[in-house]
């Protein structure tokens, strides 16, 4: 198969693994589009027990992870962004609004997770990996992962229940 | 019984649990079934998140806005890229080419293929024959190292084709001695049963017959398809078919 095709076959999929991982249209684009770049230089790195799906993943949540970084060190010299604060602050009052916006409620309880939470979380949720592929995506031992797992979980329930009952 | 905690719940829920008893037991349950409810509940609001839509050819914008940063992707930062030529005639290169020329002689060789003998005569399968002819010799190993090689060289020569396709005679010679070393390979490669790595060999003929026959007096439009072709499907092929051969577990 061309790398063309492979393209076409997998855009839509990393566009959304990467707008879950950093909750931006716009950064997600560009991931998707830096991550095949990477993939493309890498593809000598590819292993193909390990599947073409999974190494993309890999591939796109280490651009999303570097962006995040990226993001952090120019948050560290600026206010908090607005929006996100009014959403996280927003998610600890949940029932006191009757216009609640269930997704963006969501998306702000995920953007509360650290990188590796969510990353963890998503993949599992999201992308059916395994514990194990997981770890291997995020270079972490099974015993990391599934703890990285089980805290997102822990910390999802805390903000969502609340939708549950609404 | 071991207390059924929240982590071992959230197991269950992804199927990752260890104990296949353990969704009986929850069943059983009211309490257990009641948590895992609540669990199951909260996380399927998770569902709701649905990420910006994107249009049909999406695939075909990210493409596009991909394609000609791949060959530049390739590129040593420093390098004067002046042609595909300069680079193929750079020591380097030259050393690689030679190397290459003498493994296929020598595969040739060991393999019993030498021009005194054809190789249409040559029954296929002749394994055991190379093998009894050159004891402790592991052919298989020198057929993948040497083809591997020479994907290298073919790697760059396309990067570079892809590039800036401009192309004289010299060129033209040198495409023709890859030719050449394609064609043993592909000989080689069916003699030794690796069919797959034949056919992919195969392939490429029609390409390095143009480069060398055709490129350096093709028009414009005959060398930007030629150019596509090598974008969009020969060059990443290549890449991964070498990958393949460093992997002695794939089967080629």
């Amino acid at each position: 198969m061309a790398f063309r095709e492979l393209v076409l076959e997998h855009s839509h999929a990393m566009f959304r693994l990467a707008w879950r991982l950093c909750g931006d249209e716009n950064a997600a684009d560009d991931i998707v589009q830096e991550a095949f770049i990477k993939a493309w230089r890498k593809i000598g790195d590819f292993r193909m027990q390990s599947g073409f799906r999974s190494w993309l993943h890999r591939i796109t949540v280490n651009t999303a992870m570097d962006y995040l970084r990226k993001q952090a060190r120019v948050k560290q010299h600026e206010t908090a962004a607005p929006e996100l604060e009014c959403l996280a602050a927003g998610s600890s009052h949940p029932k006191h609004d009757v216009q609640i916006d269930v997704q963006e409620q969501t998306r702000a309880a995920m953007m509360n997770l650290s990188d590796t939470e969510r990353a963890a979380l998503m993949l599992r949720h999201f992308e059916g990996h395994s514990i194990k592929e997981i770890a291997q995506i995020l270079d972490l031992s099974s015993s990391a992962c599934k703890q990285a797992v089980f805290r997102a979980v822990k910390k999802m329930r805390i903000e969502l229940a609340p939708l549950v009952t609404t | 019984m071991k207390h059924i905690t929240d982590d071992d719940l959230t197991l269950l829920y992804y199927g990752e649990h260890e104990n296949p008893e353990l969704a009986a037991e929850v069943a059983r349950s009211p309490e257990l079934s009641r948590r895992f409810e609540a669990l199951s509940s909260e996380l399927l609001r998770m569902d709701e998140l649905m990420p910006p839509v994107r249009a049909d050819n999406y695939g075909s914008d990210v493409w596009r806005g991909i394609e000609s940063k791949l060959i530049s992707a390739d590129l040593p930062a420093a390098s004067p890229w002046k042609s595909w030529l300069s680079t193929m005639l750079q020591p380097r290169f030259s050393l690689a080419g030679a190397a290459s020329l003498v493994l296929v002689a020598s595969l040739a060789f060991m393999l019993g293929r030498q021009a005194s003998q054809p190789i249409e005569l040559t029954p296929a399968g002749s394994d055991t024959q190379t093998a009894a002819a050159y004891p402790g010799l592991d052919t298989e190993r020198l057929l993948t190292a040497s083809v591997s090689g020479h994907l290298e060289q073919l790697n760059l020569v396309l990067t570079q084709f892809a590039i800036q396709p401009q192309t004289s005679s010299t060129e033209a010679e040198r495409a023709t001695d890859m030719l050449v070393a394609n064609r043993l390979y592909r000989k080689a490669a069916e003699d030794q049963g690796k069919h797959q790595l034949a056919r992919f060999l195969a392939e490429l003929e029609p390409l390095l017959i143009e480069l060398a026959y055709e490129a350096h007096k093709a028009s414009p439009e005959t060398l930007n398809r030629m150019q596509q072709e090598v974008r969009d499907s020969l060059l990443f092929r290549v890449r991964v078919m070498n990958q393949q051969l460093k992997q002695p577990q794939i089967s080629t």
